[in-house]
């Protein structure tokens, strides 16, 4: 391979490094990658280079002032796209932090957030509520009725005491009709817890 | 099975705020005696107590409910069964007296539409704690038209007075029923000799 040929290949080869840093100077800031990154360096070390010295510093120096400009609204862009994606991100983190706060605050005892017809119950409480108003209901109605029947027994306890302190009084006087000095010891021993005047 | 010992059973109810005296008035009218303890009524209770009208033995069933308004939903369910209502205030509670009108509308939901109702003053034996004049009390039964009584359990004043007009006023209004020969004893006049073939 003579010099010449050796420069052809250098120069077609520039040519398209110089394509693909062109591409990479037109994509979205946003969609860059380091390669592109590598390819600008290159275009605009190259486009310096030739600057210094040589036929071609002219059209390095408007190619060098376009990659310039570019490189800076990219760099603007990102800047710009950067600080609002980190806003957004510290209104998420903030948000993020809110809700676990909040659920790790439903776990902990004593600030649960009830509604105001809820009411909380300690169960280790001994005089905590334990019945409902029907128990309750059917209690009192269970109390009343064997109260009720307690009044018709002692009702009935007390025409049996009549009963029996008329049949001695008719026995006694039978007895000193007769003056039979035997009494009925059995008798007479019940009326003495049973007898009561009569109203 | 015992036989009845009266004519005809009375259901009486007694009702009013919590604290005005409705178990110390059904005390004294049952058993004559008075308790200064205040002792909370546990939902309802009630006492008998058998007294003669126009010569028939009534026996009153008296239901003495809860004022509190955490047993009203059980007090309530008793209204139903009441031929005669009484409500009671405390003359020396304005709070007791203003909520008669809640507790009459109580009645108008629960009660039968029929029953005696009667107005009670109670504590009027507390005349330097009086806030309730009595003209206030005789008012508001008049716009009911309710009878009306200043009472005191504690002095023994108007209590078996009130029990006994009630128990008249839901006497005037029930229907003479035919003579029972299970309960009603024709061949003696009353008194001593009548128990034996009423009960035994």
């Amino acid at each position: 391979l003579t010099e010449e040929e050796e420069e052809d290949e250098e120069e077609e080869e520039e040519e398209d490094e110089g394509g693909g840093a062109e591409s990479a100077l037109e994509k979205s800031p946003f969609q860059l990658t380091a390669e592109d990154v590598y390819d600008i360096s290159s275009v605009v070390g190259r486009d310096l280079l030739q600057l210094s010295a040589g036929p071609r510093a002219s059209a390095a120096a408007a190619r060098l002032q376009f990659s310039i400009v570019r490189v800076l609204e990219m760099l603007e862009a990102l800047v710009s796209g950067g600080s609002l994606a980190e806003e957004r991100l510290r209104l998420e983190r903030d948000r993020l932090r809110m809700e676990v706060e909040a659920l790790r605050g439903e776990g902990a005892p004593g600030s649960l957030n009830l509604g105001p017809d809820k009411m909380v119950i300690d169960l280790t409480d001994p005089n905590r509520p334990r019945f409902t108003l029907q128990e309750l209901r059917e209690v009192l109605q269970e109390r009343n009725q064997l109260k009720a029947q307690l009044l018709v027994v002692q009702e009935e306890l007390q025409c049996y005491k009549r009963y029996i302190y008329h049949s001695v009084y008719k026995l006694s006087a039978q007895q000193q009709f007769s003056r039979n000095s035997e009494a009925p010891t059995s008798l007479s021993q019940l009326t003495t817890f049973t007898v009561q005047p009569l109203e | 099975m015992a036989k009845k010992t009266y004519d005809l059973l009375f259901k009486l109810l007694l009702i009013g705020d919590s604290g005005v005296g409705k178990t110390c008035v059904l005390f004294r009218f049952s058993d004559d005696a008075f308790n200064t303890t205040f002792i909370s009524t546990i939902g309802i209770d009630f006492k008998i107590k058998t007294v003669e009208l126009q010569g028939k033995k009534i026996k009153l069933q008296i239901w003495d409910t809860a004022g509190q308004e955490r047993f009203h939903t059980i007090t309530t369910s008793y209204y139903r069964g009441a031929m005669g209502i009484m409500l009671v205030y405390d003359i020396t509670n304005a709070k007791s007296f203003e909520n008669i009108s809640k507790w009459l509308r109580n009645i108008d939901e629960h009660a039968n539409e029929d029953v005696e109702r009667m107005l009670l003053g109670n504590k009027c034996d507390m005349e330097d704690k009086r806030v309730v004049p009595k003209a206030k009390g005789e008012q508001i039964a008049r716009e009911h038209g309710i009878r009306f009584f200043e009472t005191s359990a504690k002095a023994n004043i108007n209590i078996e007075k009130a029990f006994l007009t009630l128990a008249e006023d839901i006497l005037r209004k029930t229907p003479v029923k035919e003579p029972n020969s299970e309960n009603v004893d024709i061949s003696s006049g009353g008194g001593v000799t009548g128990w034996k073939s009423k009960c035994c």
